[in-house]
């Protein structure tokens, strides 16, 4: 497997040594693939958006290292901010993070510390605001005249204007319309495949899993749970709902269609994948 | 990470201290800084502090926390000790002189007094006020205690509401600035490095944002509070309502005996030929 970063032995403890010490992860080791969409899922609690900032090292590991293309990124502390600019990380609402007069300037915030030439920067912004769905019309607007998910697109759109070769998003989605949501998330399989990059993407819906990632890590309380590629996570879905967490609704409808005789085959957590296994299996006993 | 900053703190507990009635906690307060302020000899200062002493057993506030609340103002108290001995000049002949600098006893005594007088003012009043008393008693205490100058049309209540609402928000205030410091990080953003004019410059992304959220939080606050048809205190009954009891007409007896001997201690006259060394050094007077 060719991996991007990979985590060894990772431990983060929030308030060490205080009355209110709280393990966040807990000897987490894990790696992510380059070039794939790599999900997170987890229940609200269990380590996610720790592991996260942990990544591009907003966070110090406790004990444990974070490799990236195989170098520790607190190998020199001192260039950790370098660490950021290569992986890239959207935390969750991201909106409230816009500060500048236009949305341009806000989007080239990144790519000004970068220390670009004003037309790199330019070009950047441009490229960025294609992939996050942002209107050439609104680049010389004030961000904040902008609505809710056009903020959140601005907002993404100023982080993959770096160019990240690992784009991290926490929720990107989380309180989007149903619209602006498959939008957010089916730009993200362009990013990939258009610059090469990957992407980690935490999320609690198996909808958006199933439907928009290659591999899924899920965790449960601190831990890593389970790893694996999605239809090999969502076979499972036992497990999957032993520790409170669910599988895609359609998996569910396939399950009991499954359990009643009707012999299913294929990838069974996706509506069209059901759908199609369904149409085959009409076809088969009509014959 | 700024989290970590205390600002303030309450210890929630069950002393004879946490149970008093915000306002004679108040009222003790006020008491309290008067009598450290009026007390001006030896006898006076170690009245002040014995009383100091019994407030920390009483609250059972850990020792550790007490000298925690002592450490940011260590600078200060160091810096002005500092001064007084070498500025304060005394009628007397110098008891140490070199280059410019001449060091007087009354210097010294005034020097040593001062970082008693700030100790015992800090200690005295973070036990009896902000360690023992949650910040909604507190406002509620002093909107009590002000609720005469309505008469006078002084809006106390929203003074008092300000006042709950600035402290309930610090901590969200905190957590958000992290929140957003993260994310500019996230974005290349350098708050640690560079000259001035370059730090100040770094903070507009994380000052704006800020202001932004601050603005709506309030906005959305107004119109909650406007949803459950919130009037000032126009017809407003409370829940827990403010009533003194034995224990706060006990402390605050003791506080005006504390006061009445340290008034009196500090009109004792100084230097009597006839009382010898020990007299003099306990009523020396700053």
């Amino acid at each position: 497997m060719n991996e991007i970063l990979r985590i060894e032995n990772l431990s983060f403890v929030y308030g060490k040594g205080t009355p209110f010490e709280k393990v966040a992860l807990d000897n987490v080791s894990v790696s992510f693939e380059k070039g794939k969409i790599t999900g997170l899922i987890g229940h609200t609690g269990s380590g996610k958006s720790t592991l996260v900032n942990l990544l591009n090292g907003l966070y110090k590991p406790t004990d444990g290292k974070v490799y990236l293309d195989g170098k520790d990124i607190w190998e020199n502390p001192k260039e950790i901010a370098k660490i950021r600019y290569r992986v890239g990380l959207v935390m969750q609402y991201p909106e409230y993070q816009l500060f500048d007069e236009t949305v341009r300037a806000d989007i080239g915030f990144g790519p000004r510390n970068l220390g670009l030439t004003e037309e790199e920067i330019n070009e950047r912004v441009i490229e960025a605001a294609r992939f996050a769905g942002v209107g050439a019309d609104l680049l010389d607007k004030s961000p904040f005249e902008l609505s809710g998910g056009q903020k959140r697109r601005v907002a993404i759109a100023g982080i993959i204007a770096m160019r990240p070769d690992v784009l991290v998003l926490d929720e990107p989605a989380a309180g989007l319309d149903p619209r602006g949501r498959r939008e957010i998330l089916g730009s993200l399989r362009d990013y990939v495949n258009q610059v090469g990059a990957s992407v980690i993407l935490v999320s609690h819906s198996m909808e958006d899993m199933a439907h928009y990632c290659d591999n899924v890590v899920v965790m449960n309380s601190a831990k890593v749970y389970r790893t694996g590629t999605v239809k090999s996570i969502f076979s499972e879905a036992e497990s999957l709902i032993s520790v409170g967490l669910d599988v895609p609704m359609i998996s569910r409808v396939a399950d009991e269609l499954r359990r009643r005789g009707i012999d299913l085959q294929g990838e069974l957590y996706t509506v069209d994948g059901v759908k199609s296994a369904i149409l085959r299996y009409v076809k088969e006993v009509r014959k | 990470m700024i989290s970590d900053i205390t600002l303030g703190q309450f210890f929630p507990g069950f002393s004879p201290i946490h149970k008093l009635d915000p306002r004679t906690k108040i009222i003790l307060a006020t008491l309290f800084i008067v009598a450290i302020f009026v007390a001006n000899n030896a006898v006076g200062f170690a009245l002040m502090a014995m009383f100091t002493l019994v407030l920390i057993a009483l609250s059972r506030i850990s020792f550790k926390v007490i000298l925690k609340s002592i450490k940011p103002i260590v600078f200060i108290l160091l810096f002005t000790a500092i001064i007084n001995v070498f500025i304060t000049k005394g009628d007397g002949a110098p008891l140490l002189s070199f280059w410019i600098i001449e060091i007087y006893e009354e210097g010294i005594a005034r020097a040593i007094m001062m970082a008693l007088r700030v100790i015992i003012l800090i200690v005295g009043t973070s036990v009896l006020l902000t360690y023992t008393t949650s910040p909604i008693s507190l406002t509620d205490g002093l909107e009590s205690l002000l609720s005469p100058l309505k008469k006078i049309k002084v809006p106390v209540h929203t003074f008092a509401m300000m006042m709950s609402i600035a402290l309930r928000f610090i901590p969200t205030l905190i957590e958000e600035t992290e929140k957003i410091m993260n994310a500019q990080k996230s974005r290349g953003a350098d708050f640690t490095s560079g000259s001035l004019v370059q730090r100040a410059k770094a903070l507009i992304p994380l000052l704006v944002p800020l202001f932004v959220s601050s603005f709506k939080r309030a906005e959305e606050l107004a119109t909650a509070m406007e949803c459950r048809c919130y009037r000032g205190d126009k017809n407003r009954t409370k829940l827990v309502k403010l009533e003194y009891k034995a224990r706060d007409f006990v402390f605050m007896a003791l506080l005006v005996l504390l006061l009445v001997s340290v008034i009196c201690l500090s009109t004792l006259p100084y230097n009597y030929p006839s009382f010898g060394f020990i007299y003099d050094l306990m009523f020396y007077k700053v």
